[in-house]
């Protein structure tokens, strides 16, 4: 029990000293890493815990950042915190109003029915400019913030702040999804994913328990999305409701490990290394990334993730044979 | 004819034309769902490549009809690498079909770079062949041969499909192996030769698409982008691996967009993807598949 | 040894050049304005884009927002292209005087893929991590949007050199640091309705991408009609999607619609597609636009069906101009891949960009200095002559630049190519009728 702990109590030192130890171009990067983590892990309860491939998860966090521009630029003096969760509840409400289609497909028909409903929602937000500036998006609001009255006020410009910020709503909720994932209804969603069918005839309610799967997930990708548009004080349709938006956090799943919880943050940490190493060569970085994919695709398909758990075993095995050989000789 | 009735029977032809344009592309995308169960995202690349290996095969020998034969073929051959080698030992990984989506996700990021690594980031123009050039007049309606001969292709290709689907000895296993791939496997057949061939047979109808679409727009890395979206919402709404109800659904789509830009401009990206979650919602297979 | 033999070489070159600049400084100082030498430019021979190197030691950073990589990676190699040309004309020449010293210029690539948040964070990386002294950017008004705010919050000199919006120095949006080089979409529509005013086209169809800037582009066609041709009537007007396919349904509709002429905003690969199935179906109309001068789609409809296109521009070199044809013919030595038409000719939007870049490291150079805040000094209401000779002058009160603009009528044959129709008379559209007005709002226009 203590063991726990102590990781849990170091790894949030590090996280406490990282702004003061980087500069405010590495702080950024890091609520990039927290705002994408956070973004894959909400989907990774779709995929890894429920079976379900989504190809618009786009749709969420979309609704929740264009949420978060459009409180903020219309209802001023709005605490920030509640701006945020609002626009996380929106997206969570889209899941809910999407559910009674949502929950009827499986398989490809569901990647294809969150496809559509994805490309619906673009299209769409492309076409009301009037609401969502298009492509020129929403920028430029103040951000109020992050005060409690006569205790402290934080200005969300300032790097350390935003990053304090965005790293502690996604370290919530993280935490909330994995324990949601130890809940009785997270097993009943592993059951569906591994055999809807026996699930049901148990007697437990598939169809109540996707849709609230569906509202959870998509509740936390929005927050994901909130905490973007504070971050980089704008929002707009290519960026936060584009196909590749939903991509994503599906290469991070992928690169990360699928079918574990951890492997989606690992996952957003390695690309965004990625991105930043590949930034000397802006003309070759997607053709590495490219490359990237596929090799881990045909060499490691559990992910980053699965690679110490097999260095692991690789070790001991070695260091058995050695045995084996001593005791031999 | 009245000027108002030839803007409509203009309209119906583009319709037309598009929506066989959008099925040569499709085909082969339902071709190889309904037959491995994977959905190629790398099919609109394979579309794209093929534009630009038309450009290069026309530089070299000035045959239009030289490049349609070429070109085509050259992206089955990389259709079929990409099913042996990779596509393969992905299928093996045991992570079900996320693992096959990204893997021509990666392809598809990888051939758009090589693209512009070999032929730059310039847009290139292929003229239409002096052969297909000009017009022709359809009841007082002067429409360009070209687009017309997109038609009468992609009718050939269809029959050319049917022919091998359900004429021959392949096409009975391939029919078969859609319906059932163990029970074929056991009776003895090589299915993993079978699936090779299906892919390549799906690549080169990509790569026919890309050689025939060449002529009217201009060749650039992003190219398939656009048609290979349209192609999946085909696929969706035909029903996955229905090559009837992927015709029936481009010929829909096609007229759409057509009359779409007629009468309501503003909303014509809108009724696709629409008509999409529409049919989905009520029939998650497709209008005609059977599996989902 | 191959190298310092070059220096030696160069800088032989460079003396000599000096000399020749000297010797005519004092006639210049007698009274002809401040602007682009092009007699002063330095042997280009042997110029790579792709093989540019940044000099070391104490240089001027320039950093380029473009996407470098991304379906629009074509944007980013143009700017390259021409930043490494003018960087290395003037790192040839020995650089600028800055500090009391010779510096020459570095270029730093920010990849902004065509996506605001990556955008914002090249811009933090430029200004953060290489510490740039010049943001230089970019297409898309969205993301200089971006870069502007960027730019105020690290004090930061920026150039726009790419985003046509008008309302980019309006407003909150105006930053000192910004200045906006490229001529705005109140200027095209001024520009073409001021030359139809005086040609028979009465009915024109608007087809423009179905987004912000198309959307802008239309709103501005119309307002210069109604000022300049009251009589003009609009018979049509409809928004495709970006990247469209299948133009054949607008076609349709526009040859129903009795239209003279097409205006279209559309820039390649729209624009040529746009034009290659009109002429394939038999539409012969002219179309009026901004980015007509891709001489590949030109070729594709050769000669005939390019004849009448109506091209105009902030900057068109005229062939007839001595000066300029020698400017343009020391311009058009380019290595492959880049010795295509897109650079050789000296476009609007290559030329643009150069002009902008030389009159900025021109002021940085009178400013004695690459602080921001001496530039601007020296920049605001400054006057200089442009590449082809024209009058700029940099609004002091919203850094917008005063200019003629220029209209043409491709014609076949002309002294460009002989497989196209291609320009040959140009019109002048002088700067009173074009310019953007000054912003009411801003206190610092009155």
């Amino acid at each position: 029990m203590k063991r726990p702990v102590v990781w849990l109590a170091g790894a949030l030192a590090v996280l406490a000293a990282i702004p003061f130890v980087f500069g405010p171009l590495h702080t950024n990067l890091m609520v990039r890493l927290a705002i994408e983590a956070l973004f894959a892990v909400s989907l990774n309860l779709l995929l890894s815990y429920t079976g379900l491939l989504s190809f618009g998860h786009a749709l969420y966090f979309g609704v929740g950042a264009y949420g978060a521009a459009l409180i903020l630029t219309h209802l001023q003096g709005i605490p920030i915190l509640v701006a945020v969760l609002l626009s996380a509840l929106a997206a969570a409400l889209v899941g809910l109003v999407l559910s009674p289609l949502l929950v009827r497909v499986r398989a490809t028909a569901f990647t294809m029915l969150t496809l559509a409903f994805g490309q619906l929602m673009f299209v769409l937000c492309s076409k009301f400019r009037e609401v969502t500036g298009g492509e020129d998006g929403i920028m430029g609001w103040t951000t109020p913030p992050l005060a409690l009255p006569g205790l402290f006020s934080l200005d969300l410009r300032q790097p350390v702040n935003i990053y304090f910020f965005a790293v502690g709503l996604a370290c919530l909720g993280i935490l909330a999804m994995w324990f949601f994932t130890k809940t009785p209804m997270g097993s009943v969603m592993i059951s569906i994913r591994d055999n809807q069918k026996r699930v049901d005839y148990l007697g437990y309610q598939v169809v109540l328990t996707k849709a609230v799967i569906f509202c959870f997930s998509g509740f936390f990708a929005g927050l994901a999305g909130a905490v973007y548009a504070v971050f980089n004080n704008l929002v707009s349709v290519g960026g936060v409701l584009h196909i590749m938006v939903s991509f994503q956090p599906l290469m991070a799943i992928l690169v990360g490990g699928i079918g574990t919880f951890f492997g989606p943050i690992l996952g957003s940490g390695l690309l965004l290394l990625l991105e930043e190493v590949t930034q000397a060569y802006p003309e070759l970085a997607l053709m590495i990334s490219g490359v990237i994919f596929i090799l881990v695709v045909m060499f490691l398909p559990g992910g980053a993730i699965s690679f110490g758990a097999r260095l692991r075993a690789w070790w001991r095995k070695r260091a058995y044979l050695r045995k084996a050989r001593e005791s031999e000789a | 004819m009245s000027p108002e009735t030839q803007m409509y029977l203009a309209q119906g032809i583009h319709g037309l034309a598009y929506g066989m344009l959008l099925f040569l592309v499709a085909s082969g995308l339902t071709l190889i769902f309904g037959m491995m169960g994977i959905l190629n995202i790398a099919h609109g690349a394979f579309f794209m490549l093929s534009a630009y290996l038309c450009v290069t095969v026309l530089g070299a020998t000035g045959s239009y009809w030289l490049s349609l034969l070429i070109a085509p073929l050259g992206v089955a051959l990389l259709g079929i690498l990409v099913e042996r080698f990779m596509l393969r030992r992905a299928q093996a990984s045991g992570m079900g079909h996320i693992a096959e989506l990204l893997l021509t996700l990666g392809v598809s990021l990888v051939l758009a770079e090589a693209v512009k690594l070999t032929w730059g980031t310039e847009g290139l123009q292929v003229n239409v062949p002096s052969a297909l050039a000009g017009l022709v007049n359809i009841a007082g309606l002067e429409y360009p041969i070209y687009r017309l001969f997109i038609i009468v292709l992609s009718l050939v290709v269809l029959a050319l499909l049917s022919l091998v689907l359900f004429k021959t000895r392949l096409g009975t296993i391939v029919r078969a192996a859609v319906s059932d791939p163990g029970m074929v496997s056991a009776l003895g057949v090589n299915t993993q030769i079978v699936f090779m061939l299906v892919f390549g047979l799906g690549s080169w109808m990509a790569g026919v698409a890309g050689v025939a679409a060449a002529p009217i727009l201009t060749v650039f890395p992003g190219l398939g982008d656009q048609i290979g979206m349209d192609a999946f919402v085909v696929v969706v709404v035909g029903g996955f691996g229905s090559l009837f109800g992927a015709l029936l659904a481009a010929l829909f789509l096609g007229e759409l967009n057509a009359f779409g830009i007629q009468f309501i401009p503003k909303l014509s990206p809108v009724l696709m993807f629409s008509f999409m979650a529409l049919v989905l919602a009520f029939k998650p297979t497709g209008l005609f598949g059977e599996r989902e | 040894m191959r190298v310092l033999q070059r220096t030696i070489w160069w800088g032989v070159a460079a003396t000599v050049l000096l000399g020749v600049t000297l010797g005519t400084g004092p006639a210049q100082a007698a009274g002809a304005a401040r602007g682009f030498n092009a007699s002063a430019v330095a042997d280009m021979t042997g110029f790579d884009p792709a093989k540019f190197e940044n000099p070391s030691g104490d240089v001027v950073k320039i950093g380029v927002l473009a996407p470098f990589s991304g379906d629009a990676a074509s944007v980013g190699q143009i700017y390259w292209a021409t930043g490494t040309w003018v960087a290395s004309d003037i790192n040839r020449r020995g650089g600028i005087t800055v500090d009391g010293k010779k510096k020459k210029i570095a270029l730093i690539k920010g990849d902004t893929m065509g996506k605001p948040a990556n955008t914002k964070q090249a811009v933090e990386k430029l200004c953060l991590q290489d510490k740039v002294d010049v943001l230089w950017g970019t297409a898309g008004s969205h993301l200089t949007a971006i870069i502007q705010a960027e730019a105020d919050k690290y004090k930061k000199l920026h150039l726009n050199s790419g985003s046509l919006s008008d309302t980019l120095m309006e407003g909150k949006a105006f930053t000192p640091y910004t200045f906006q080089h490229i001529w705005t979409t109140h200027s095209v529509g001024a520009t073409l309705a001021k030359f139809f005013a005086t040609r028979q086209e009465r009915k024109f169809y608007i087809l423009n991408q179905d987004y912000v800037f198309g959307h802008e582009l239309a709103e501005s066609f119309k307002a210069g009609l109604k000022k300049y041709v009251p009589d003009a009537q609009i018979v049509g007007e409809d928004f495709h999607p970006l990247f469209n396919k299948d133009f054949a349904p607008y076609l349709t509709k526009v040859k129903a619609s009795g239209a003279e002429m097409i205006f279209t905003g559309d820039w390649i690969p729209d624009s040529s597609n746009l034009l290659k199935q009109s002429r394939q179906m038999g539409i012969n109309l002219p179309v009026a636009g901004i980015f007509l001068d891709d001489i590949n789609g030109l070729i594709a409809v050769g000669p005939e069906g390019s004849k009448g296109l109506v091209f105009a521009s902030e900057l068109l070199i005229n062939f007839q101009d001595g000066i300029q044809h020698k400017w343009h013919e020391a311009w058009k030595t380019w290595a492959a891949p880049y010795n295509t038409p897109l650079y050789e000719w000296l476009g609007s939007t290559t030329g643009a960009y150069a002009e902008s870049l030389y009159w900025l490291l021109d002021a940085m150079e009178r400013a004695g200095s690459a602080d921001a805040e001496k530039v601007i000094k020296v920049w605001e209401g400054d006057e200089w002559t442009g590449l082809i000779g024209q009058k700029l002058t940099m609004r002091a009160c919203d850094h917008r630049v005063v200019r003629d603009t220029y209209v043409t009528e491709f014609v076949s044959p002309n002294k460009w190519y002989k497989d196209c129709a291609f320009m040959d008379k140009i019109t002048t559209i002088p700067a009173e009728f074009v310019t953007l007005p000054q912003p009411k709002d801003s206190s610092r226009c009155k």
